[in-house]
């Protein structure tokens, strides 16, 4: 049970979540002055993230767990503020009674929210013969050699009642080939076949037009994702990496009984 | 609260379970909610914090909040927003200075500025001789001097360096420490030399403090130095005017 505390962050000075994105400013930034008065505790909340952070978006201000805190959903992260603004806690919100990690939890809703936000129309979709059993959204980069070989057994996937919906996911991040690469075969007048063929290791034509690649680069990093591929299960949960095709039946079908109903 | 609890051993059991919860102390709470994340986990200290419905407690050498009904573990950081204050930082440069204050010169390898240079700052850096990038802060050792920063080494070998345990014994035992110091930090094997030293009570000390890994360079007050400043002389002599300056009211 180590892994309950995991992470050591003293000595190494990593910080936690919003740490990453800013927490810097904290000493930096000119404070707003604290709505420690407001009746509103929303508004002091908003503005104690404003204060430390002040480029972030709020997405959500809901009451915490325990009493007295509100939770703050913020660049894919949860942190909790007290109701008065005055203090703010990041990290991991452990349940002694459940024994859960309420932060990963609630993470992990908003997740698979921000996922399922991404219309048909964007995704790249690989469709199962008739009514698929699963549908997996899989974060994909064209240069990853895993992702190539998950790609070429598609077939098999797809035929044993898998959807596999792709999103972008250039590792290397904007202005690199691999991004290029994702935004040609997104142009491609055929794009699943451009899709194929570039898994394949054929070059894609350079191209350019409107296209989804930077924010599904963004909602990744957002949502977690560090390597690719990255497959997300229906109910949000990660899988992981590359599994050949009946291990990720086998995998899927154990979350489906783990799950009788979505949270 | 002797007397209580003496008389309620004689009370019924069901009497003296009620009283007991009834007179759960802060340290009780908090030891049940971490022991039911981590069995055997051990809780080094608790106090009570400004966060509101929170104690603050060491344990396993790290900061954790735990609310003061045990129901909630918050394993992270917390910021006092108002006042601009890392309070984990705080509470952990707090325990590191008064933990230091007790490590008398005796267990410290000491390289203070020579005459007429005056020390203006004391670092207490924890050091492995088989680290490079211990090495590499012992090479700016003359700059940190001129400038008046005197370091105070600790030894403490990592385990993931097999034989820096040796080597640190080595060099305590030398009969020119801080030549044997300097020597391991440009590379040279001290050998093998045994006699009483402090390697393994500094290295319990520093798991208890959260220091995991080296350099770590804490500045008088017990807060810790980035290591990117650390390697710079200009740069580590700014920070720690900064800070001083910041200390006076």
């Amino acid at each position: 049970m180590r892994d309950v505390l995991p992470t050591p962050t003293f000595a190494t000075g990593r910080g936690h979540a919003l740490g990453v994105l800013a927490l810097g400013a904290l000493f930096a930034a000119a404070l707003l002055p604290l709505a420690a008065q407001a009746a509103d505790a929303d508004t002091a909340v908003r503005a104690a993230v404003a204060a430390l952070a002040p480029q972030l978006k709020i997405d959500k201000i809901e009451p915490a767990p325990m009493a007295g805190f509100r939770q703050v959903i913020v660049g894919g992260q949860v942190v909790y503020v007290s109701d008065d603004g005055r203090y703010l806690m990041q990290g991991t919100l452990f349940d002694t009674k459940a024994k859960v990690d309420l932060t990963s939890a609630r993470a992990a809703i908003e997740h698979k929210t921000r996922v399922d936000a991404v219309p048909q129309d964007q995704r790249i979709v690989f469709g199962a013969a008739g009514k698929p059993k699963y549908k997996v959204t899989v974060f994909t980069d064209i240069d990853c050699g895993y992702c190539r070989k998950l790609h070429s057994e598609i077939a098999e996937i797809n035929k044993l009642g898998i959807e596999v919906d792709y999103l972008f996911f250039p590792r290397s991040g904007p202005n690199t080939p691999s991004f290029d690469k994702a935004v040609a075969v997104w142009c491609a007048a055929d794009r699943k076949a451009a899709f194929t063929a570039a898994k394949a290791g054929v070059e894609p034509k350079p191209a350019q037009c409107d296209n989804p690649v930077a924010a599904q680069f963004a909602l990744g990093n957002e949502v977690g994702v560090t390597g690719t591929p990255t497959i997300l299960a229906p109910d949000g949960s990660r899988i992981g990496g590359y599994l050949p095709p009946d291990q990720l039946l086998a995998r899927l079908q154990a979350l489906d009984k783990k799950t009788p109903a979505s949270p | 609260m002797r007397h209580h609890r003496r008389f309620l051993l004689l009370a019924s059991a069901g009497l003296l379970l009620a009283a007991h919860a009834w007179a759960a102390t802060p340290q009780d709470t908090v030891r049940a909610a971490l022991g039911a994340l981590a069995p055997g986990i051990q809780v080094e200290a608790v106090q009570d914090s400004p966060i509101p419905g929170f104690y603050e407690a060491i344990a396993g050498g790290r900061f954790v909040y735990v609310s003061k009904d045990g129901r909630y573990v918050v394993d992270g950081t917390a910021y006092d927003v108002a006042n601009k204050d890392d309070l984990t930082a705080s509470s952990l440069a707090r325990l590191r200075k008064q933990a230091l204050d007790r490590i008398g010169p005796d267990k410290r390898i000491v390289f203070a500025p020579a005459q007429p240079v005056a020390t203006r700052h004391t670092l207490t850096v924890f050091t492995d001789p088989d680290c490079p990038f211990c090495h590499r802060f012992h090479q700016h050792m003359a700059e940190y001097n001129a400038k008046g920063i005197a370091v105070d080494y600790l030894l403490f070998p990592l385990s993931i360096h097999p034989g820096a345990d040796r080597k640190s014994e080595a060099i305590w035992c030398a009969k020119d420490r801080q030549a044997a110091l300097t020597a391991a930090m440009a590379g040279q094997d001290p050998g093998k030399a045994s006699c009483p030293n402090p390697v393994a009570e500094l290295s319990g000390l520093g798991a208890t403090l959260g220091i995991r890994g080296t350099p770590t360079v804490l500045a008088e007050d017990g807060s810790q130095i980035p290591g990117e400043l650390a390697f710079s002389p200009d740069q580590l002599a700014a920070e720690l005017d900064r800070r001083a300056a910041a200390r006076q009211p």
